[in-house]
């Protein structure tokens, strides 16, 4: 017979899950963080027009220009709003519309010195942010 | 060196026509005119005669050099095995014989498996004599009863030397666009005909203030962005070390 009691036990394995959970969510919250400064360095060098490789050739490279600008821009808003969104969960509070807004605005920040890239840029983030609301009103 | 009197020059000729040159991107200078990747699709396009030939003329420049196109159809088997076509240019807009001091000239050696040379010539009282330091590029190709010449020419970076008209932008020059079938200049000068190239100015290289704002603003974003990353990444160390001991 266990000489521990089946009400401990029931604590126990629900400690174990909370900090598999929390150990979980911790590695979300670097692995996204990581992932988002790597974007950030990306679209720092391309939108600020460090690297220009693509820039001014024909319609096609300049295309290539843009879709690598708009591309960087949202994937770091995702793993930046990812990793936020978890860092708040471990510390037991919400994701509120500040927060959200200010990365948003940051973003769209980026994308100020081409048009193109400004107009793609809010129309993906637009895109994500209705699918993130649906995601949490479901 | 040809010791040809320069006598074509002093033909008549009607009102010149005065052609604008618009900046685009460097097209290939291989005597196709590429359709499919538009090349010259920025250029200006003209169609004019030289004398009683009519041809299709493109000109178009960068910051580097000026380009022109000149193509034109003769019937099968008139087109001569060494036809040539020149371009003759004056170091102003001056249209007087001893102001064209000047010529490039593409000559087929061959037309028929599309042979040909460029040609960089000083004149000098209507001598010929080639340049020391060939300047330019030049070439051209026969497509049925089509050829086309395509030139690339120097902009400015010939200042200092004597044995070419230095083109510089926001100018005017005449250019004498002539059309031959014998390797002899001017003697083998068939047709030809003046024209006004007025070279663009140089897009101004300072950068607007509305542009130098947007740029502040971007770097400011990326800096603010930079900071709020750094306070997070150290936010996210001291969320572990709390984490570490509360378990403790």
């Amino acid at each position: 017979m266990s000489k521990i009691p089946k009400q401990q036990e029931k604590e126990l394995k629900s400690k174990e899950q909370y900090r598999s959970n929390e150990k979980f969510a911790y590695r979300s919250v670097i692995i996204s963080a990581i992932l988002g400064g790597i974007f950030y360095i990306i679209s720092l060098l391309f939108n600020t027009g460090f690297i220009t490789i693509f820039m001014n050739k024909n319609i096609f490279w300049n295309f290539i220009d843009v879709t690598v600008k708009v591309i960087a821009i949202m994937l770091f808003f995702l793993f930046m709003i990812t990793s936020v969104g978890n860092y708040k969960e471990l510390i037991g509070k919400p994701l509120n519309w500040k927060e959200l807004l200010l990365l948003f605005l940051l973003s769209i920040g980026q994308t100020i010195l081409n048009i193109w890239v400004f107009t793609f840029t809010l129309f993906g983030l637009a895109i994500i942010l209705i699918y993130l609301y649906i995601v949490q009103e479901l | 060196m040809t010791i040809i009197p320069f006598l074509f020059i002093l033909k008549g000729y009607g009102t010149t026509e005065e052609i604008y040159s618009k900046f685009g991107d460097s097209p290939v200078i291989d005597g196709y005119i590429d359709l499919f990747s538009g090349e010259w699709n920025k250029a200006t396009k003209e169609e004019f005669s030289l004398e009683d030939l009519p041809i299709k003329f493109w000109v178009m420049q960068n910051d580097i050099n000026l380009y022109i196109s000149i193509q034109f159809d003769l019937e099968q088997g008139y087109h001569n095995i060494t036809e040539f076509i020149g371009l003759i240019v004056s170091n102003s807009s001056s249209e007087d014989k001893e102001d064209f001091i000047d010529a490039k000239i593409i000559q087929f050696s061959n037309i028929s498996v599309d042979e040909f040379n460029y040609f960089d010539y000083y004149i000098n009282n209507s001598i010929f004599s080639i340049d020391a330091e060939i300047n330019g590029v030049g070439a051209a190709n026969l497509d049925g009863t089509t050829s086309t010449y395509e030139f690339s020419i120097p902009i400015k970076n010939t200042l200092g030397n004597v044995e070419d008209a230095v083109l510089d932008y926001g100018n005017t020059y005449a250019f004498n666009i002539t059309y031959g079938d014998v390797p002899l200049y001017p003697n083998g000068v068939k047709k030809s005909t003046i024209i006004l190239i007025n070279l663009s100015s140089l897009p101004s290289s300072l950068p607007s203030l509305t542009n130098i704002i947007l740029f502040a603003f971007c770097i400011v974003v990326f800096s603010i962005l930079g900071i709020l990353y750094g306070f997070y990444i150290y936010k996210i160390f001291r969320l572990k070390a709390n984490i570490n001991r509360v378990k403790r």
